[in-house]
């Protein structure tokens, strides 16, 4: 037996969902399946409990009261930098800004990186495959400055053609933005590959990575970018938590995005003058709770193992591929050499809201649209798919029910 | 399925076999109603004689919702005015948010059970938003406002 398999075993997956609280109950009169990971994923009870405890014993605000209750509140919240930096492998702390989400770490970028940068003819590059989240914001800027967005295109199979990207990064190119992971074809970006080639032409790269850290081990440094953003809710946190990871030397110069308090050294009416960052780039008091609860997901997540973790994931994954391929009439989007658990698929004759509602009958929760991300639709010349995204909570039992239930719905809608 | 109340048999039946599927030959009205994002598309064609709908037909592909209540909603409007058409769509999209039965609406009480499914009402108002916008002379509509 081989050191996979013995990992694989080795996943106590019963003891793990005995962990997760909300896993327990029943939808229609049914167990819960839920397979909308991607869209947010389940809390541990570590995590609701660190939340509690925090507005039980610990609530005050961070970085501005002497009292005890203060100085609790505050190293409870930077310890989460501290275990963020720690995760993603960052060389400083100080790396680490906090954030609400990958909507708001990349939006930091866009405004307070990239705007003062950006002028008439340069280019933003993207992919075909990117959220919404990571279109938007850059968009807004190219169309400000008179800037163009370029996008790198994909192959039938839901693989970044590499070879077009690199064609693209010219020396009008300003920043490249590229997601780690793919929120709809589950497909894991070659980034280290992509950064040396960014790198050698001096162009920041922006990873996407809200939809990488809930499944990978990221260690920024290996990749080789330059921002890197993270989703709390998408891995196992609470919501309104999330991270910007960026180079000590870009962060620097980078001027405030929101003003307030917290982000300040000095405040004159003639003039004022900004923390250092991170502190610089969190105006506000932030969701303090949900950090809190964030630095125990993370804990949670490094106790289970990403390599154990990692490998219980991709045996499902290749179990529900397997099964659902061999359905007549039903064709996967996204067949990339490296995914994670993150199945698009439709099934002729049957409308993807149509089929989520009866399999919400049956008591399994799947995303049925376009998953923010209208481009890849149009790609593939689909309004909207069904989307499967698992976790290492789910179970192969599960994946048999939910074959089960979606033959059996077919079968209604045919 | 039994335990489906919104995918009851008889919605089903009328998702399967639609009535007034096709086109006509002359049309004195039209309208396509879309939701992109969905993915539903119906075109209605009408011809209104003396104020009042003569024939109706639609085509398109549109979610067993929107289809069963396309199917539903030909038999119900048929040589009715169009302020007695309006009266019924205010009274349709009434019923998909209460739940409550509307005895004038007929086969269309299929459709309460959308008050417990509120991402789903905009299926069931399209094909009534299309056919006002055929009666209205408007060409395009959609019950999409969706955030994505």
């Amino acid at each position: 037996m081989n050191a996979l398999h013995e990992s694989v075993e080795a996943f106590d997956v019963d003891s793990v969902r005995a962990d997760f609280p909300l896993l327990e109950r029943s939808v229609h009169d049914k167990p819960l399946i839920y397979f909308d990971n991607a869209n947010t994923s389940q809390k541990p009870a570590s995590v609701i409990e660190a939340v509690d405890h925090f507005y039980r014993d610990t609530n005050a605000n961070v970085a501005r009261a002497v009292h005890q209750l203060g100085e609790e509140a505050t190293a409870a919240y930077e310890a989460t930098r501290d275990k963020l930096a720690r995760l993603l492998n960052a060389s400083s702390r100080d790396e680490v800004v906090l954030t609400s989400g990958t909507t708001q770490a990349i939006n930091l970028v866009a405004y307070s990186y990239l705007q003062p940068r950006l002028q008439a003819g340069d280019e933003v590059v993207v992919t075909t495959m990117e959220h919404h989240a990571n279109i938007v914001p850059w968009q807004l800027m190219c169309e400000r400055a008179g800037a163009k967005l370029k996008v790198a295109p994909i192959s039938e199979r839901g693989e970044l053609i590499v070879e077009r990207f690199i064609e693209l990064l010219t020396p009008k190119v300003k920043l490249a933005a590229v997601t780690h992971v793919s929120n709809v074809l589950g497909t894991i970006n070659p980034i280290a590959e992509l950064a040396r080639e960014t790198r050698k032409r001096g162009i920041p790269l922006l990873v996407d990575g809200s939809q990488a850290v809930p499944h990978l081990k990221v260690d920024v440094r290996a990749l080789g970018c330059d921002f890197y953003t993270v989703t709390g809710h998408k891995m196992y946190g609470p919501t309104g938590t999330g991270a910007l990871w960026a180079r000590k030397e870009l962060l620097r110069d980078m001027p405030p995005f929101f003003g307030g308090g917290e982000m300040i050294r000095e405040v004159r009416f003639e003039g004022t003058t900004f923390a250092d960052p991170p502190h610089r780039f969190e105006a506000g008091t932030p969701n303090i709770a949900g950090f809190v609860g964030l630095g125990a997901a993370i804990e949670y997540v490094q106790a289970l193992g990403h390599a154990r973790m990692g490998a219980y994931e991709q045996d499902l994954l290749e179990h529900a591929t397997r099964e659902l391929k061999a359905i007549p009439g039903l064709r996967i989007f996204g067949e990339a050499a490296h995914k994670v658990p993150v199945i698009s698929f439709l099934i002729d004759g049957a409308h993807a809201h149509d089929l989520a509602t009866l399999l919400d009958h049956e008591g399994i929760a799947v995303r049925s649209g376009h998953h923010c991300a209208h481009p890849l639709m149009q790609f593939y010349g689909v309004p909207a798919t069904l989307r499967a995204s698992l976790a290492f909570y789910n179970t192969h039992a599960e994946i048999d029910r939910f074959i089960a239930a979606i033959l059996k719905v077919r079968t209604l809608l045919g | 399925m039994a335990d489906s109340a919104l995918y009851q048999q008889v919605v089903l039946e009328h998702y399967r076999h639609p009535h007034n599927r096709g086109s006509l030959d002359a049309c004195t009205h039209a309208a396509e109603g879309a939701n992109p994002l969905c993915g539903d598309r119906l075109r209605i064609e009408l011809v209104v004689d003396d104020e009042r709908i003569g024939a109706l037909r639609f085509n398109g592909e549109a979610c067993a919702i929107a289809t069963a209540t396309m199917s539903m909603l030909g038999e119900l409007v048929r040589g009715q005015s169009r302020e007695s058409i309006a009266g019924m769509a205010d009274r349709f999209a009434r019923l998909v948010e209460s739940g409550d039965e509307d005895r004038t609406l007929g086969a269309l009480n299929a459709m309460r059970e959308l008050q417990r499914y509120a991402s789903r009402r905009k299926c069931a108002l399209l094909p009534w938003a299309t056919l006002r916008a055929a009666l209205a002379g408007e060409a395009h509509t959609t019950t999409e406002a969706e955030s994505a």
